[in-house]
């Protein structure tokens, strides 16, 4: 059960760095996942930890040894990867056995362990099956299986649910999770999925173009974002631009229009520019409090515990709100409504060097 | 005006059933989402629309005309693919003008139709790249405007989102909505995404095993679905087993498997039968009284808590919290949950079983 450390990771493919100084530590037991969109560097970073690939610069080290250049089959840990091979010739069965045959396990345990992964990946009426004969979304379950069962130390897991349906990945989430934990395994789980994170993670570590922008725990990545980027993939936020008044004790900005907003405390420097970020959830609307702003209501949808509302504020720029679904009949399109949040919701952030267009691109 | 009727319409292959007679009609300019599990046979209905496959059973109508043994390029329809079909040595723009090309329109009207799907997709600064150049959203985005500059008004989406990463996915959900409602499109959309399907849909037909299991408006599914399967499907939900104890004023109260006596405001179960109560997580609450539960995990989901507790007889309820006190709710914690009566399903116990009725596959 290793603790990881990466320092310093760096990989080139011709321009493209794939991991451009990646520093990261894992804790013994740990579910890391890493968070990104498609071309951040996720496969590449898994890739590394895994043996498979060797990084131009930086370290690894294993419970505190220095593990970059030695073999894949020293670093005990199994790869999951999106492409998932199965030995077309074995059964599930002896798939998801495979690693726990050469290591020799006795007949009970293996029993015991292939009931449970079975169980797990909902494939226990297909244990005699071969690959060809399971869907992509079974074949994905199978190598799962085999993931877990090899009897690793440490489980490196690249969008291990992406195959799903949105449904089965659902239930799955909790369910890995906690065999992970069972099992004392140290998991890396690389998802771009932001819920997926959220609901497996002890913590997340988002990544975008080969550097981690942010790493803590799912409450602190979503109430404290790093950067704007981070307040926008990680749940979809509303963004704001004006000039600082105040930084301290909480935050003030100045909107062209002259509307004043509020968020965190910061140390932005008076009179620069800033970005206001407050996710779509915190963003409260109504038509009897007094709010920092009006906009109309455009339309509202409804996503069974939420309503989406999207909303046109006078200086035509869209954003949007989710509130409790017993609010429908409460507000309609064409209303205009208040706009509010609570102080400790809003981020306030610099304006992004690249524009904040740039700053919020999700791919 | 586009009308689509399905009448009995049905696939299948020898004895397998891929899909049994459906009935279904699609009102001009509606937005209706067909969606299920992997092999409900969604993708295969949407095909029999399209003219892909020929059906076994029934008859599609498109406007009133029924379309058996009409090739796909007469049909009139937009098709997106789940997987991104573009020309790869065209440029964005000669992709998008593929349609009207198709159709001999005059070259200036090529160009003004394939510039106006381009914009309404937001591409037209791309549109003298090539589709690799594009990242996995805007390939799709490229793929609609070309459906679109078909100049159909029958919109056709085989799980057009599925292969894009989450967060691009939800930002296309409400795009593709509005485009559907702007342009005045009849839109038939395949997801396996509950979520999804309840973003964008005006009405959602729900599959399951090459039937449909129910059809209505996303409200409608969530808050009074008819079936525990739907229950369990769209969105999250509690499905607790028990018995009607006793019905009065129109509430029953129930008493549970785990012990604990909830009152759903239903009356339509007699005394004595065994029911399933179906209580989404926001519906659960801490009280003095009830389900006696254990919290075995707390979750943070942004604007919410999420905790899970399992009752005496291992029966996991989960509950959701706004606000979240580390003094009142610790893990381990021996807690009362009551349920909202207001907002409770109850269903008759399935004869095979709570499992059996909402398997996924």
């Amino acid at each position: 059960m290793p603790d990881v450390k990466l320092v310093g990771l760096k990989k080139s493919y011709g321009d493209i760095k794939a991991a451009d100084g990646l520093d990261l530590e894992v804790k013994d037991g740990e579910y890391l996942c890493v968070l990104g969109p498609t071309g951040a560097g996720k496969t590449t970073l898994l890739r590394m930890i895994s043996g498979l690939l060797v990084p131009d610069e930086g370290q690894i080290f294993f419970d505190g040894q220095d593990f970059t250049r030695m073999e894949i089959e020293e670093r005990k840990a199994a790869l999951l990867s999106q492409t998932y091979a199965l030995f077309p010739q074995l059964t599930v069965e002896e798939n998801i056995m495979f690693g726990l045959d050469i290591r020799g396990a006795d007949e009970k345990l293996k029993e015991q362990v292939l009931i449970s992964m079975l169980d797990l990946v909902r494939l226990s009426g297909r244990s005699d099956a071969y690959p060809r004969e399971l869907s992509g979304g079974m074949q994905q379950r199978t190598a799962l299986a085999r993931a877990l069962a090899s009897g690793a130390d440490l489980l490196l897991l690249d969008e291990p649910l992406r195959a799903l349906d949105a449904r089965l990945r659902i239930s799955l989430r909790i369910e890995l999770r906690s065999l992970v934990k069972t099992l004392k395994m140290t998991a890396i789980h690389v998802t771009h999925d932001q819920d997926e994170a959220l609901v497996m993670a002890d913590r997340v570590a988002v990544i975008r173009e080969g550097r981690i922008l942010q790493i803590g725990t799912p409450k602190e990545v979503w109430d404290e974002p790093a950067t704007p980027f981070v307040a926008n993939f990680v749940g979809q936020s509303n963004f704001f631009t004006g000039e600082v008044l105040q930084s301290s004790p909480f935050t003030l900005i100045r909107t062209p229009e002259g509307t004043v907003l509020k968020g965190r405390p910061s140390e932005l420097v008076t009179g620069t520019t800033a970005v206001l970020g407050v996710k779509i959830g915190n963003t409260d609307i109504s038509k009897d409090r007094k709010g920092y702003l009006k906009a109309k209501v455009e339309r509202i949808i409804f996503e069974g515990r939420n309503l989406h509302v999207d909303l046109m504020m006078d200086n035509g720029q869209r954003i949007s709100s989710k509130v409790p679904s017993w609010r429908k009949g409460k507000i309609a399109p064409g209303d205009v409504v208040d706009v509010y949040w609570e102080e400790s919701k809003g981020t306030v952030f610099p304006m992004p060097p690249n524009g904040l267009e740039n700053e919020l691109k999700v791919e | 005006m586009v009308e689509v009727r399905l009448e009995g319409v049905g696939k299948r292959y020898g004895s397998v059933v891929a899909v049994d007679k459906v009935d279904l009609t699609v009102a001009d300019k509606e937005y209706v989402t067909v969606l299920g599990p992997s092999g409900c046979g969604k993708t295969t209905l949407i095909r029999m629309i399209a003219g892909i496959i020929e059906p076994t059973d029934g008859k599609v109508f498109i406007d009133g005309k029924d379309m058996t043994g009409v090739p796909i390029e007469d049909r009139d329809i937009g098709y997106v693919f789940q997987n991104i079909a573009l020309f790869p040595h065209l440029t964005v723009e000669n992709n998008v003008s593929y349609g009207p090309r198709a159709r001999d329109l005059p070259p200036e009207e090529q160009v003004r139709v394939s510039r106006r799907f381009l914009e309404m997709v937001k591409l037209l600064d791309k549109m003298g790249m090539l589709p690799g150049e594009l990242c996995g959203g805007e390939q799709q985005k490229v793929s609609l405007a070309r459906a679109l500059s078909s100049g159909s008004k029958l919109l056709l989406l085989d799980e057009p989102l599925s292969a894009l990463d989450s967060r691009v996915r939800v930002d296309l959900r409400y795009e593709l909505r509005r485009l559907a409602k702007e342009l005045g499109l009849t839109t038939i959309h395949v997801t396996h995404d509950q979520e999804e399907a309840q973003s964008v849909s005006d009405r959602i037909v729900l599959m399951r095993a090459g039937t449909v299991v129910e059809t209505g408006t996303p409200e409608e599914l969530y808050t009074h679905p008819k079936k525990i399967f739907t229950a369990n499907f769209i969105g999250e939900t509690n499905l607790l087993e028990g018995w009607v104890l006793e019905i009065k004023d129109g509430v029953s109260v129930i008493e549970l498997r785990n012990g604990g006596k909830v009152k759903v405001n239903q009356s339509n179960h007699p005394v004595g039968d065994a029911v399933v109560i179906s209580v989404r997580p926001e519906f659960v609450f801490l009280a003095d009284e009830g389900m006696r539960a254990k919290v075995t995990a707390i979750t943070y989901m942004g604007t919410y808590w999420r905790i899970t507790a399992n009752t005496e007889d291992e029966e996991e309820v989960a509950f959701d919290s706004v606000t979240y006190d580390e003094n009142l709710l610790t893990i381990g914690r021996e807690v009362y949950l009551a349920v909202n009566p207001k907002a409770a399903v109850l269903y008759p116990r399935p004869e095979d079983g709570v499992q059996e009725a909402i398997k996924l596959e």
